[in-house]
């Protein structure tokens, strides 16, 4: 037992090892993601990113969740629309539904650039990604109410929203109006970009 | 499309008369843009729109297929995906590959005096197969063979909806839908040859109904349209007489046989008898009625095929060889047979499958323009056609 792993063991390190919870001791770094940021050479980091780049070196980083990955077309807001609309666990339908949704509004907007004269081919937007931000951006609300008590009554008081509350009501919004409001055999794939296009 | 891009060389040389009326360094200037500009227009597509003129050096550059040819060709030959992007890109652009490139070279050699020879294209999941039996398949019409195409050989043998005990010969089975469906599309891509060729012998549908000796080739297919219940009979009937005729001297026309999916012959099937037990596909008349054009007993003309794994069934999914999707049986049948391998794009092809992506502007991701992001796609897919067209599809 003298060959054990206590001897491995920091102070920060908790006696039940974490596997696939998201509380980690405020001691520990957050991951970074994108290649970019290493690629930089030393001689153009400021003093402040010297000094996080040394500390990265000593201090414990948090594992990286499995739904973001270094990859260039990885993006923080489809991943998180495709956490929203996954259920059961089932990231793999939830991926492929966001993945036709962009590919239906791309296919679209390609096939009216295809057959439009060529003056008016610069005016249509082909990307979905595009598309598909704006169309969120449009439904994102500017003020929400909150239940202030004043005097032994509630009273709803419209107040400014941070900016992930906005991003995550607009996206809720969206899930459960394509889910609720559509024929019972239509699928989410077609209904997404019908309310996209309905959005912008 | 090609007024598309008649424009485009209108526009290059315009630039080019405007650049010598201006002043001599910018002419140097000018001359080398023009020249990058067509360069790289013409790098991913080829000059050449003739499948017969078509030879190594223009080997991984994409033709347009004239419209109407799709039209008439394929009203059922093209892998669903493939029909998507020709809607959506507005044209019907194939790559030049070179299992294609060596059929097409082998047909133009092709003795009407000797037996037919078997071509047999194999590759992996979603490398060109289908894609390159259909290219095979558009020079075949452009020489003005008749084109006897079957798309899938396995919707034969699966997903039946009515089956029907013969009339012909009472231990086999009918299939009267999917036999009426093929013999309305062999009528729009054989319009012209139906009324030249005749039948040989007379065909006795019912008591009331009979086809006789001489009259054209159009008359029994629309027999088989009007009447349901004996199309499988007629496309029985169709395959004989052509098989028949193709290698006689008198006759002027070339037979090219093309099945996709000629594994489903020999294979096991999912229909069910009214007692539950499975159908054989020998049992199908559709099914034994090809076979007998599969055997290279004919002359005057050439059998394509291609083998595929995702509609067969009972068979497992890393299968990609002969031997193993035909069996024993349908390899002894097969045989002697030329294979031709279709394996992933080359590096060369690649690069001309991304840049016609671009040109068509289907990669609107910004990041898939750079250097990166073409590392990644040559990594995601690993350079398999269909993987590619997937994963470009949502970029």
């Amino acid at each position: 037992m003298a060959a054990s792993i206590t001897g491995l063991l920091k102070p920060w390190s908790p006696r039940v090892f974490l596997v696939r919870w998201s509380r980690y001791n405020p001691y520990y770094l957050e991951p970074e993601i994108s290649k970019e940021a290493y690629s930089k050479p030393e001689s153009e980091l400021s003093a402040e990113e010297k000094e996080e780049r040394q500390l990265k070196t000593i201090r414990p980083i948090k594992a990286a969740t499995s739904g973001v990955t270094s990859s260039v077309f990885c993006d923080p807001v489809i991943s998180k629309f495709i956490n929203m609309t996954m259920q059961n666990g089932d990231k793999v339908l939830a991926r492929e539904i966001l993945t036709q949704t962009l590919e239906d509004i791309k296919r679209k907007q390609v096939e009216k650039y295809h057959k439009a004269p060529e003056g008016k081919k610069e005016e249509i937007e082909c990307n979905p990604y595009t598309i598909f931000h704006q169309a969120l951006e449009n439904c994102k609300p500017i003020v929400g109410l909150a239940s202030i008590q004043k005097g032994g009554k509630y009273y709803q008081v419209p107040i400014p929203l941070s900016d992930n509350r906005r991003r995550f009501l607009a996206m809720k919004w969206m899930i459960t109006e394509c889910r609720d409001n559509k024929h019972r055999r239509t699928h989410m794939y077609e209904k997404l970009p019908r309310n996209c296009w309905q959005l912008l | 499309m090609a007024l598309h891009r008649l424009s485009f060389r209108l526009r290059q040389t315009a630039t080019y008369v405007r650049s010598l009326h201006t002043s001599g360094c910018g002419q140097q200037q000018a001359a080398v843009a023009v020249e990058s500009e067509s360069e790289t227009f013409s790098v991913c597509r080829a000059q050449e729109n003739d499948p017969a003129c078509q030879s190594e050096k223009h080997l991984g550059q994409y033709y347009t297929l004239p419209s109407a040819h799709v039209r008439t060709l394929f009203p059922h030959g093209l892998p669903w995906r493939y029909q998507q992007q020709v809607k959506t890109f507005n044209e019907a652009c194939m790559m030049v590959r070179s299992p294609a490139l060596e059929v097409i070279s082998c047909l133009k050699k092709t003795d009407t005096s000797k037996p037919a020879v078997r071509y047999l294209f194999y590759g992996l999941k979603g490398s060109g197969k289908t894609i390159s039996l259909c290219h095979a398949v558009h020079f075949c019409y452009t020489q003005g063979w008749l084109v006897l195409h079957i798309p899938d050989a396995h919707i034969w043998v699966k997903n039946c909806k009515e089956l029907l005990p013969s009339s012909y010969n009472t231990s086999r089975f009918d299939q009267p839908l999917q036999a009426t469906e093929w013999l309305r599309n062999f009528k729009v891509t054989n319009e012209h040859f139906l009324s030249k060729i005749k039948t040989k012998q007379r065909y006795v549908w019912t008591k009331r109904e009979s086809t006789e000796e001489g009259s054209a080739l159009g008359e029994l297919v629309d027999q088989g349209i009007t009447r349901v219940k004996s199309s499988s009979d007629v496309v029985g009937a169709v395959m004989k007489e052509l098989r028949l005729q193709s290698g006689q001297p008198e006759s002027n026309f070339r037979l090219a046989v093309a099945v996709d999916g000629v594994n489903a012959l020999w294979g096991r099937s999912t229909i069910k008898k009214e007692d539950k037990s499975a159908v054989d596909p020998e049992e199908l008349t559709l099914v034994y009625n090809l076979k007998k054009l599969m055997k290279n007993d004919w002359t005057g003309g050439a059998i394509i095929t291609t083998l595929s794994q995702t509609g067969s069934l009972y068979t497992s999914k890393s299968a990609y060889l002969p031997h193993e999707l035909l069996g024993e049986k349908g390899f002894d049948k097969m045989d002697p047979f030329i294979p031709v391998s279709v394996p992933n794009y080359s590096e060369k092809e690649f690069e001309s499958c991304y840049l016609y992506y671009m040109d068509r502007h289907w990669l609107q991701h910004p990041q898939s323009h750079t250097e990166e992001g073409k590392k990644e796609l040559v990594f995601l897919s690993n350079r398999n056609p269909s993987m590619l067209e997937r994963i470009c599809g949502s970029l």
